[in-house]
């Protein structure tokens, strides 16, 4: 009796040993685990550290990138100060038509090069009468933006594009006249971050403009350019030309005039329910 | 310098053959379409040489600008016709 | 029956285009006593620029710009202006379109007004001109059918 209950008490004892050891062992692996995983917690910390030490290298990239463009962020930002100021503020018809009419009396002078009233005053008709017919064709689509800015900006353009289309067309030249002809045609492919359909048409063309390269298509952004060999290719991607056009048509920063005009307007009905 | 011109827009005269033969045996409507649009491009250039020989470019710009014009629209306008003709 | 272009790059650059066209084809027919020119020369302008519009943004747009009720009475107009300098020149005891006589209406020198009446014979040229080169590419594009939303 007494050598059953004492069998008894060791084999309890033992199944209470095991237990402990069992719920010991779990401990321990559960404590390998929380090991882990702070050892993980601090690979993910200091990942996240140099992922945050990345964002401000960026940062500091991107601000000295965008310096170019702080002329148009700091015209922009104040533009949308007087939107939200003088919350109704949208561009008029008839400020395109002044400039559209500025824009063709320059041409007519050009043109004519006669400095006599008779012929002055015909430029003005003539300019008026064109200018009222198609104002709404010259800057259908250009986002509300200050369009004697863009257009100094485009004739600043001008000389820069024409230093590109010599220096390529000297490369042709050489290309075509080596015995080897070294060249290595290829289609290429690309997304532009350009918007606006005045843009890409001024990029399709200066690309087209400079030699050994033919903008084939546009099709919704993405641009089908057909290349004479790889060096192309590698100056296209650079993408100094695309930056230049969206600098033309203050599309760098992507804080968009026509943006905040959308918001005005809600911004109206909501003062008007408050 | 008129010599200077004439011998240029001999060479450019010259050049134009050269695409004439694309526009009359080139196979195919896009080649010839591409090659009249060439050749109209030679020819502005042509006139404006011109104009210099002769001595009075303010008339041939006049002349060049509207050829350049209706080379465009008439090229845009063949390439058109054939888009609605659906064979080529 | 013309489509409009689904092609960018070349409704931009016709969108840009047209307003200098324009302006150059009324510089042709307003120095046509000194450079070549005149009023045929810029009348065929003005209906080429006219063309190239209808080409690229088809029937329905241009005629938002130009209708073919304007069409006719530009042309019209122009056979109007030309008829009528030529008549009132008769009317001042001169031959038909005998520029001279205008000066005792004009209350200008007889040369000056020589040069404002062929300036204005060539408005009337051009006018016609250009509306009766943009009818018949009209016309003739639509395949003398009428138009889709006239239909209704």
């Amino acid at each position: 009796m007494e050598v059953t209950l004492l069998i008894q008490a060791t084999d309890d004892s033992f199944r209470i040993l095991e237990d402990a050891r069992n719920q010991a062992k779990g401990l321990l692996d559960s404590a390998r685990i929380l090991e882990d995983a702070r050892e993980q917690a601090k690979g993910l910390l200091d990942s996240a550290r140099i992922l945050e030490d990345a964002r401000e290298q960026a940062k500091g990239l991107l601000d000295s990138t965008v310096g170019v463009t702080s002329e148009t962020r700091q015209m922009e930002k104040q533009k949308i100060q007087t939107i939200f100021q003088g919350v109704q503020e949208t561009k008029s018809g008839f400020q395109n038509f002044i400039v559209t009419f500025s824009l063709l009396f320059v041409f007519w002078i050009l043109l004519s090069g006669k400095f006599d009233m008779f012929h002055l005053t015909i430029g003005v008709i003539c300019s008026i009468v064109v200018a009222h017919l198609t104002h709404d064709l010259l800057f259908a689509n250009v986002r509300v933006g200050d369009t004697m800015v863009i257009v100094r900006r485009f004739i600043i353009y001008i000389p820069w594009l024409i230093y590109q289309i010599i220096r390529a067309n000297i490369y042709v030249a050489c290309l075509a006249l080596s015995p080897k002809m070294p060249i290595d045609p290829h289609v290429l492919r690309f997304r532009t971050k350009l918007e606006s359909d005045i843009s890409w048409v001024t990029l399709a063309n200066s690309i087209t403009l400079t030699p050994r390269t033919i903008t084939m298509d546009i099709k919704d952004g993405e641009f089908f350019v057909h290349a004479l060999d790889k060096r192309v290719a590698d100056d296209l991607h650079a993408g100094e030309m695309e930056d230049r056009v969206a600098h033309i048509f203050m599309e760098a920063d992507h804080i968009y005039i026509q943006d905040a005009l959308d918001v005005a307007r809600i911004y109206v009905e909501l003062r008007k329910w408050v | 310098m008129s010599t200077f011109f004439l011998v240029i827009g001999l060479g450019l005269c010259i050049l134009v053959f050269f695409v004439l033969y694309r526009v009359v045996f080139g196979p195919g409507v896009f080649n010839r379409i591409a090659a009249i649009s060439a050749i109209g491009t030679k020819t502005l250039i042509i006139l404006l040489i011109m104009g210099f020989v002769y001595g009075r470019v303010e008339m041939f710009v006049d002349i060049s600008l509207v050829y350049a014009l209706l080379n465009f629209i008439g090229v845009l306008a063949a390439s058109k016709f054939l888009e609605m003709e659906k064979e080529l | 029956m013309i489509r409009s272009s689904e092609d960018i790059i070349i409704r931009t650059v016709s969108r840009v285009l047209v307003p200098f066209i324009q302006l150059f084809a009324l510089y042709v027919i307003a120095h046509g006593h000194y450079s070549p020119g005149g009023g045929f020369q810029g009348g065929v302008i003005l209906g080429a620029s006219l063309v190239l519009l209808l080409i690229t943004y088809g029937p329905k747009e241009t005629r938002r710009h130009i209708s073919e009720k304007s069409v006719t009475v530009f042309s019209s107009l122009g056979v109007l202006i030309y008829s009528g300098i030529g008549v009132i020149c008769l009317l001042l005891l001169g031959n038909y379109l005998d520029y001279g006589k205008l000066s005792g209406i004009l209350h200008v020198a007889p040369a000056e007004a020589r040069a404002l009446g062929i300036l204005g014979i060539e408005i009337g040229v051009g006018f016609t001109v250009m509306a009766i080169m943009f009818s018949i590419f009209f016309d003739i594009s639509s395949g003398g059918k009428p138009p889709e939303d006239e239909k209704e």
